[in-house]
């Protein structure tokens, strides 16, 4: 008997001894466990794409626009933005603790780092696991993603730290990076966009592979860095190249740009893709601009345009552009009711189809196309002669003419042809975060004159760049405020 | 139950005795005959207190004048004209509309009983709480069954069995501060009986009374518990014990926002179903030997324990729905399918245990301990951990000297300890770069994208704290006075933190061994029986100081996160902000203007002080350290009488010189018009009341954290109250062998100057202490029951 109980229970205690202490979690992959086949590789690829706007206010689905646009003047934060840093921007008010800016940083770095993860390891991949064709493709789409981030950035903060390899350890060297030079990081970025130039043309993608990187997207990116460089020659010849062998061209119609149906198109070069309604994202500026006081429509009316820097009144009256860009009443989805506004509002990415929640909107936001390389072209090709040339003439006119513009007959000069150029960009893409870079870019006293002339009166020479993130500077000892932002 | 606090007893316990064990014996059965007692009681419970904001006149009369403020051109009635004021009454009075007395029940029934070999327990409980907040609630159905048995002489088996049903309607979080922030003067339903949507000012939240009333947040919980055990008599002295625990734990969640709330209308109508399937189960082999000769005394004790747990998600949703009617019921009728959602979680824990204990006359005591722990959640190169321990302790009233010198001493015990524990409490897969899965849209279609989720940490291991421990019993005059007295050093290293890192690391924190603090204290406790005999009265009394402070932390001397800054010196605990300094008063604006950190300052705003003493007041520079959560000392007194039957017992606590983060206050002292604000608003600065204390009221104030906020948290309450009363024997002993009747009330009177709910009630984590932001309030209740015994 004895020896029976004991054997039991003996048997007992060691039957179960089978669990084991290494995690190997059910529902997680572990990176050491991924890029081991094509398939893997372009799912990875495809987070990178998600890193454009992941959750929340992110870089290109709202944060652009209330961390960047705000300070400029033509937009500023909404009655229902009650955000104490959005209104901060939006005043020149902003500091180096500001939340937003923060932001910026932190979801471009992420982005960047997702980047440095998917080139390390796609490069790492042999023969066996993915296709070489497949895999410089991949490569090079994360090239270009990167570029793109970096070039925010830059363009934002100046100088900053020019992290290239994906961070695989806590120690300080790698966590505690210091900045590059201006100069160093544009150098990195026209490296990574020559080599995204091996990308396939927008056209050998099938219907499946549409809204990815393209050789067009690459070139016209390129050019736009050229041009922010002022490397005018360098601009003006990329921007050729898009033109004369990347097969796009304008929409005939300025509303299609916008079209729910149209996007991909022969005039989107690389967009931010949304789909509301389907579990999945959907385009927020829509929400953000929609008015809040119309029954039915539920808007929260938290970007606005800043009316003294009247961008509204600088359009023709018969510019088809005025009302795809703006609203200035609707119809009440509820009641049936006409409400005026009391000022226009943004309206580009409203979507007819959604009822009751704008930031559902299906809407592509634009990051770069094709009025754009053509305005990029008019720009740099002025910049290149001593008065504007034919060809310059032409490409600002394809842009006006599309919209019923009255057409640049010519006879001004290089200097008067610069600022057409500019105002066309500003009229052309309003609500497309480009404004902020289009001021800044011309350096301190065109962007003070600006936006003293729509009363903000604190613009001043450090509002060129953004402060770098006071938490920044406090966790790494080796990262220096921006110099403007020393002192102020 | 039982608390252990001093090392050497809670090491053998391991990674779950960091904190001191409270061992809870669980009822057994007694021999003798079947025994059924019953005790039920009904209550009451409300909320401890209220907090004073803006009736609709004074809010009226606030928004009125931030709109002028504004913009003056359209003069000083934007928002109500003056006879709309006058006209108005207090408005809506939000907290009232939400808060209610809510009744409390509770019934128990037990029956024990068993004979030579065999004991048994079974249990029933029902309780069921209405909650103070309208439509939220908590009901209980529970059962227990514990069974002891002894089939042969040397063998013994048991098992117990528990199975708990548990339902909550719980409110929405946000709630208690939508019900603070609401307007007096929005309405709860409109002029047509419908609901008031949201907040009609510019900061946009939704009707709370609407929110509770209208959104379904229904939790169902099953858990079952059983553990058996068998032990069994090797030898004289030699027992070998197998326990087997499972642990089954599902949770059924169930949501839906109406289309006709504001939350669901955006939507129109949200519905969400949540599923939680826990399972662990636990094994422990223990072999003890006991021996006793010539004096001494031994016990050994060897065992190995194995546990593991796994947990499983899963949740599903939907939108767009063209009835309310369905609720959560019928997803697919919602034209809008969330995407589904699931996950599974699972640890490990493995430990091999030894302990010898020794004694000598039971005068002289030693013991010693080691315990080994491997954790799944560490990472590869720091799974496991050791833990010994050393105590001694001298029961000097033992010793034939001391009992001639102190003859009225009936007790005298030295004692001293050091042991080691480890604390697991993190989270699965923290040492792994796992990867998280996002979707893009690509080609049209949604395309799976995965991104990794953090940089890896192979070296993440336990936190470990070390103690000393001294201490002395004594009891004399028969007992009648027992003292303990308690000294203590803990030392805890490889603090696991989440720690923040540079962002430019593409992530924006890493849990880490970061860092190590120390606590030191005293503890008393005194036991009297002050009077015995036929009116008793006893009184039992603790007070503990306890000094927190940070011994090093990560490769610096500190570390700001949140409001909050861990730096070497200081305790855990410690609040990091600005510090008020006044108001800005009419003429001050160009000398004192840049201290209020506004562009364009104006009279009325607040002045804050120059810290690093640039010339300028900027919220990230110029910080400091403006209070920790850390109390002086608490203390608790515990006073019980009894006359005949009659029985009375109160017990009042305490807590001193600790500081609490009011995150509510910062919400209501915005003074924005577009939110309600606290009555202190009436307070404000304007031109004719120039307040010293009060900024004046602005649309669009920065919300800055300061010393305003950080209030003293100390308080003395009294906790609880009772009062019984047991019916003489001889009127029931023909029916029932025992009938005590009593009453009880918790949380009745507290004595505080702390301006929040309830200075007892704060959330945060193991770093972020005392932060009263936006908790289901705190409620007092009353109680009457009666406890039978048949």
């Amino acid at each position: 008997m004895k020896i029976k109980i004991l054997i039991g229970l003996l048997t007992l205690s060691t039957l179960l001894a089978c669990s084991k202490l290494e995690e190997n979690p059910d529902a997680l992959l572990v990176s050491e466990q991924f890029y081991l086949n094509e398939g893997q590789a372009l799912s990875a690829v495809t987070g990178t794409y998600r890193k454009l706007y992941e959750s929340g206010q992110s870089i290109y689905n709202g944060l652009f626009q209330i961390g960047v646009e705000m300070a400029t003047d033509d937009y500023e934060a909404g009655p229902r933005a009650r955000n104490a840093h959005v209104r901060a921007i939006s005043g020149l008010t902003h500091d180096e603790s500001n939340d937003r800016m923060e932001q910026l940083w932190k979801q471009s770095y992420d982005a960047i780092n997702a980047s440095n993860l998917n080139i390390k390891n796609i490069d790492a991949m042999t023969d066996g696991q993915i296709s070489p064709a497949i895999k410089s493709r991949l490569i090079n789409e994360a090239r270009f993603l990167r570029a793109l981030h970096y070039f925010n950035l830059v363009r934002w903060f100046g100088d900053v730290p020019l992290v290239t390899e994906p961070v695989s350890s806590l120690s300080g060297e790698q966590l505690y990076v210091s900045k590059a030079t201006e100069q160093e990081v544009y150098t990195h970025i026209e490296n990574d966009l020559i080599e995204a130039e091996n990308l396939p043309n927008y056209l050998e993608y099938g219907e499946s592979d549409r809204g990815r990187a393209s050789r067009g997207a690459a070139k016209s990116l390129l050019s736009k860095v050229y041009l922010t460089q002022q490397k005018w020659e360098l601009a003006r010849n990329k921007a050729k190249e898009v033109i004369d062998q990347e097969g796009y061209d304008l929409f005939e119609s300025f509303v299609d740009v916008f079209a729910v149906d149209k996007k991909n198109g022969k005039e989107h070069i690389f967009s931010a893709q949304f789909q509301g309604n389907s579990g999945y994202q959907g385009n927020s500026l829509a929400g953000r601009s929609a008015p809040a006081d119309i029954p039915g429509i539920n808007g929260d009316y938290s970007d606005a345009l800043h009316a003294e820097g009247l961008l509204y009144q600088a359009y023709e009256a018969q510019d088809t552009r005025l009302p795809v860009t703006f609203t200035t009443g609707k119809v009440s989805p509820v009641n049936g009711q006409y409400y005026a506004l009391s000022k226009p509002q943004f309206n580009k990415y409203y979507d007819e189809s959604v009822v009751g929640n704008q930031s559902q909107s299906s809407k592509n936001l634009s990051i770069i196309r094709y009025a754009e390389v053509l305005l990029i072209y008019a720009e740099a090709e002025n910049e290149l002669a001593s008065s504007p040339t034919a060809a310059a003439i032409e490409a600002l006119n394809r842009v006006r003419d599309r919209s019923g513009a009255t057409l640049y007959a010519g006879g001004s000069g290089k200097d008067a042809f610069r600022e057409l150029v500019f105002e066309e960009r500003r009229k052309e893409f309003v609500y497309e975060y480009q404004r902020w870079f289009d001021l800044v870019r011309r350096g301190a006293d065109y962007y003070i004159a600006k936006l003293h002339a729509a009363k903000k009166m604190l613009a001043a020479a450090r509002h060129l760049h953004f402060p770098t993130p006071q938490r920044e500077l406090n966790l790494n000892p080796n990262l220096k405020q921006h110099p403007d932002w020393i002192n102020y | 139950m039982e608390v252990l606090k001093d090392a050497s007893a809670t090491a053998i316990y391991g990674s779950r005795g960091a904190n001191g064990v409270v061992l809870v014996t669980t009822k057994k059965g007694s021999a003798g005959g079947a025994k059924l007692t019953y005790d039920g009681s009904i209550g009451s419970q409300s909320v401890l207190k209220t907090i004073d904001v803006l009736g609709a006149k004074d809010f009226a009369i606030l928004r009125n004048e931030v709109l002028f403020d504004a913009n003056p051109s359209r003069g000083q009635y934007q928002y109500l004209s003056q006879s709309d004021i006058d006209a108005l009454g207090d408005g809506t009075n939000w907290q009232n509309e939400a808060f209610r007395t809510a009744p409390i029940r509770n019934h128990q029934l037990s029956l024990t009983g068993g004979g030579d070999r065999i004991k048994y327990f079974l249990g029933a409980n029902y309780f069921d709480q209405e909650g103070v907040i309208v439509n939220t609630d908590f009901k209980r159905l529970g059962f227990r069954s514990n069974i002891d048995a002894r089939p042969y002489e040397r063998l013994t088996i048991g098992a117990n069995l528990s199975i708990n049903r548990t339902q909550a309607q719980i409110a929405p979080s946000g709630i208690v501060n939508s019900l603070l922030i609401m307007p007096p003067t929005a309405t709860v339903y409109d002029a047509d009986g419908s609901y008031t949507l949201r907040n009609p000012f510019e900061n946009i939240f939704a009707n709370p009374i609407a929110t509770l009333l209208e959104t379904t947040n229904e939790q169902v919980g099953l858990r079952t518990l059983g553990t058996g055990f068998a032990q069994y008599d090797i030898l004289d002295g030699l027992q070998l014990k197998v326990l087997l625990g499972v642990d089954l734990n599902t949770r059924n969640d169930k949501f839906y926002l109406p289309s006709y709330i504001y939350e669901g209308s955006v939507n129109n109508g949200r519905a969400n179903l949540g599923n939680l399937d826990y399972y662990s189960w636990l094994n422990e082999n223990t072999l003890t030997y006991n021996k006793s000769f010539n004096n001494h005394n031994l016990n050994v004790l060897l065992g190995f324990t194995q546990q593991e747990a796994r947990n499983a998600i899963f949740g599903a949703g939907a939108e767009n729905f063209v009835t309310d009617e369905l609720l959560y019921n019928s997803l697919q009728s919602g034209s809008t399918l969330l995407r589904p959602q699931s996950g599974a979680y699972a640890w490990v824990l493995h430990s091999f245990l030894s302990r010898v204990n020794y004694n000598f006359k039971n005068r002289y005591y030693a013991s010693a301990s080691i315990r080994r722990d491997g954790s799944s959640r560490f990472g590869t190169n720091n799974k496991w951990g050791n833990f010994p321990s050393l105590a001694f302790s001298w029961r000097a009233s033992e010793e034939a000297f001391v009992k001639q010198a102190l003859p009225f001493l009936d007790d005298l015990k030295l004692r001293t300890s050091f042991g080691t524990t480890g604390n697991l409490e993190i989270g699965e897969y923290q040492s792994l770069s796992t990867l998280y899965a996002l979707n893009y849209l690509i080609g049209g279609n949604i395309a799976t994208g995965f991104a990794s989720q953090r940089i890896p940490n192979e070296n993440l291991g336990w936190e470990t704290t070390y103690q000393y421990d001294a201490g002395i019993d004594f009891s004399f005059f028969r007992n009648r006075f027992q003292f303990t007295f308690d000294w203590y050093y803990k030392k805890t290293t490889d603090l696991l933190l989440n720690v923040e890192i540079p962002w430019t690391s593409g992530y924006a924190s890493s849990l880490q061994n970061y860092g190590s603090v120390e606590n030191k204290g005293v503890e008393f406790n005194l036991r009297s029986r002050n009077i015995e005999g036929e009116f008793s009265w006893s009184t039992d009394l603790n007070v503990s100081f306890n000094r927190n402070k940070v011994l090093s932390i990560g490769n610096g001397d500190a570390y700001i996160t949140g409001n909050y800054i861990i730096q070497v010196g200081k305790p855990l605990g410690t609040f990091y902000g600005t510090v008020t300094d006044g108001i800005l008063q009419l003429g001050e604006e160009a000398t004192k203007g840049a201290y209020t950190g506004n562009a364009t300052p104006k009279a009325g705003d607040r002045l804050y002080k120059d810290i690093d003493g640039d010339g300028k007041f900027t919220t990230a520079n110029d910080r400091t350290i403006i209070g920790d959560a850390q109390p002086d000392y608490f203390f608790g007194i515990t006073n019980t009488f009894n006359y005949k039957g009659i029985d009375l017992s109160f017990l009042i606590q305490g807590s001193v010189g600790n500081q609490i983060l009011n995150m509510n206050r910062q919400a209501l002292e915005m003074f924005t018009g577009q939110q309600n604000a606290s009555i202190d608003a009436l307070q404000r600065w304007t031109a004719s009341n120039p307040s010293a204390d009060y900024p004046r009221a602005k649309l669009d104030p920065a919300p800055i954290f300061s010393d305003q906020f950080v209030e003293d948290g100390s308080f003395v309450r009294l906790k609880s109250l009772q009062f019984g009363y047991t019916l003489p024997k001889k009127w029931t002993k023909n029916l029932l062998s025992n009938v005590r009747l009593y009453a009880v009330g918790q949380n009745l009177l507290t004595w505080t100057g702390y301006s929040g709910f309830d200075p007892e009630v704060t959330s945060g984590n193991n770093v972020q202490i005392g932060v009263d932001q936006g908790i289901y309030p705190a409620s007092k209740s009353f109680s009457v029951g009666a406890s039978i015994t048949f």
